[in-house]
């Protein structure tokens, strides 16, 4: 027999109590995990998704969309620009490096990226695996896409039209698998990466069977790809660079730094709001967890004046109350997390089309320490306020008042 | 031994001052205190155990000055020495009945055999409900558990208060012949405080206050 032991004792007379406090308790942490977690999953993805980016060249139409498309792989590219054009730019003195990507197929969801070799070292990826694309149809593929699909080098995949799953517009060609990146934590991870002769030949085969109604103005041996990713030699050329291709080209060029920043800033408000929603219920379960107890120190004076008969002092009886708290804390925080994880799996479910693509990251520890810390300092004060009858309490009128 | 000299309590300001005889007990001896209701009564035993602190006068239990202690080592002292056993209301009610005695012994911080657990709750005709909820006892079962409550840590001092006055005659003999009983078996002093005149025979010394 404890302290403790007796704590256990009394929650359990009282599950009605119990189950509020832990349901309310639970679930502002776990909202305030969740919010933590796509805060930190949405920052990290800004900053480790850039790479070297500095800038992106693509069709005119929504730069945020452009930079979605091309640095992300979340949104559906503007539409192409022609390749030779792309390549005068990547060429200007200013242009450290340039790499032209090209896409509009995948795989069981996985975009499929035409590309250069440069394209990985954007990304400092490097081949666990196998060896770098030489000819067309072949693919390596980032660690993710390996891993989820179990694909191996020499085996082969048929990729399907658009961004998103389907099974039928599949192509005819088969891609095969020469190598395998190692893990990067970046987009890189969930993408298949090939020639962006490869994605040319399986749309011009196309092109060709659905030359009637696709018909149209532009020159079917026009090359094209969908954006540039440039990495200047210095930054002094993001002044004056984008501008004069906004301005002397059909293409525009977009900030990727920027761009994210602003759909931060944008998204933002909405993190705050229900940042502040979360403390507000973590505010509430503390006044329900300090309303269940205080009640519990009113009507169970009379036991708690017998303890104080057997020999307790009033420090432990302060314990046991506190006890309590803490049996609440700590169930709640283990079903918040569980509730969190359940919560965004569901999620994740229902928007399954994006499954591949999601952004998600675990929650750092630090995080989970601070909620951890702010929760318990919550439950130390409602406990503070409900022991107050106790050091109070006149136990000879209360043993004189229950007869 | 137990000795009451010049003792007083006064609840709050604007309650009158309750005054209390002095009282001298020699070690092993039992004591009947008499009174009506309100007239402070509860409030001497509640003394007596510690759990509130007179005005003036002394208390001294084996050489031990009550108002010496600190309020720790006035804890301690109770929950070792004395033992109280209640009119009703007699035990924790989110344990069952093993659990309020081992409670018991833990606030204490006294070591009994659980062979001395099973004597008692045999005497007591407890010991096969020892697994029941307080709430499943019967009015009879509860009082004996009272009993078992006050007397299990072996304590110097047991202290009753209105032991019997909610039950029949055949009962209230029963439980005051189990309290003389363990009492003795310890040399304990006992003392009831009552207005139940039935037990005045059980009783060599009685006062009425």
């Amino acid at each position: 027999m404890n302290i403790w032991s007796i704590s256990l004792q009394n929650i359990k007379t009282k599950p009605l109590y119990t189950f509020l406090s832990v349901l309310i308790l639970s679930l502002s942490i776990a909202l305030l995990l969740g919010i933590q977690q796509l805060q930190w999953s949405f920052k990290n993805q800004i900053t480790n998704n850039l790479g070297e980016i500095d800038l992106v060249v693509g069709a005119k139409g929504s730069p945020l969309q452009l930079v979605l498309a091309s640095v992300l792989h979340l949104d559906n590219p503007t539409g192409n620009i022609s390749h030779s054009e792309a390549l005068k730019i990547g060429k200007n003195p200013l242009v450290k490096y340039s790499v032209p990507i090209s896409y509009g197929d995948n795989y069981k969801g996985y975009r499929i990226i035409g590309t250069t070799h440069a394209y990985t070292s954007l990304y400092k990826a490097e081949i666990e695996k196998g060896n770098q694309v030489e000819n067309a149809m072949e693919v390596i593929l980032g660690n993710d896409v390996a891993l989820k699909l179990n694909l191996e080098i020499g085996d082969s995949l048929k990729s399907s039209h658009g961004l998103v799953q389907n099974s039928f517009e599949e192509h005819h060609n088969l891609l095969t698998v020469v190598g395998i990146l190692k893990p990067t934590q970046k987009v890189i991870d969930r993408l298949i990466v090939t020639s962006l002769e490869s994605v040319w030949e399986m749309h011009e085969h196309e092109d060709e069977e659905n030359h009637q109604e696709n018909h149209n103005n532009i020159d079917h041996h026009e090359k094209e790809i969908t954006s540039l990713l440039i990495n200047f030699k210095s930054p002094r050329a993001l002044l004056t660079f984008p501008r004069r291709i906004n301005k002397q080209t059909k293409m525009q060029a977009a900030l990727p730094k920027y761009e994210l920043h602003k759909l931060y800033e944008y998204i933002g408000v909405g993190f705050k709001t229900i940042s502040l929603m979360a403390y507000l219920i973590l505010v509430i379960s503390g006044i329900i967890i300090f309303i269940s107890l205080y009640k519990m120190v009113k009507e169970r004076s009379f036991d708690l004046a017998l303890f104080r008969t057997y020999g307790a002092s009033n420090f432990q009886l302060i314990k046991m109350v506190f006890y309590e708290g803490l049996i609440i804390v700590f169930s709640s925080f283990f079903l918040g997390i569980l509730l969190l994880k359940v919560g965004i799996n569901t999620i994740l479910f229902f928007m399954e089309n994006n499954q591949h693509q999601s952004i998600l990251q675990e929650i750092p520890s630090k995080n989970l320490l601070q909620i951890a810390i702010l929760t318990i300092i919550v439950v130390v004060i409602s406990v503070s306020l409900a022991i107050d009858p106790i050091i109070k309490m006149n136990i000879s009128t209360i043993l004189s008042n229950e007869k | 031994m137990i000795q009451i000299e010049n003792l007083t309590y006064q609840y709050n300001k604007s309650e009158p001052i309750l005054s209390f005889p002095n009282i001298t007990l020699d070690k092993g001896k039992n004591l009947l205190i008499l009174g009506e209701s309100g007239i402070g009564k509860s409030t001497l035993l509640h003394l007596l155990a510690g759990l509130i602190k007179p005005i003036t006068g002394k208390i001294l239990i084996n050489e031990i000055t009550l108002n010496s202690l600190k309020n720790n080592q006035l804890d301690q002292f109770r929950g070792k020495n004395i033992g109280l056993a209640f009119q009703k209301k007699y035990a924790i009610e989110s344990l069952n009945l093993m659990n309020n005695i081992k409670a018991r012994l833990f606030f204490s911080k006294v070591v009994v055999s659980d062979e001395r657990i099973e004597v008692l709750l045999k005497q007591l005709d407890l010991f096969d409900l020892k697994e029941s909820k307080v709430s499943e006892l019967s009015e009879g079962q509860l009082q004996r558990l009272s009993i078992a409550l006050s007397v299990i840590h072996n304590p110097q001092v047991i202290l009753a208060d209105e032991p019997t006055s909610s039950l029949d005659d055949k009962n209230c003999k029963v439980v005051i012949k189990l309290l003389k009983k363990h009492a003795k078996q310890t040399n304990a002093n006992l003392i009831v405080i009552t207005h139940d005149h039935r037990i005045k025979p059980f009783f060599q010394n009685s006062i009425k206050l």
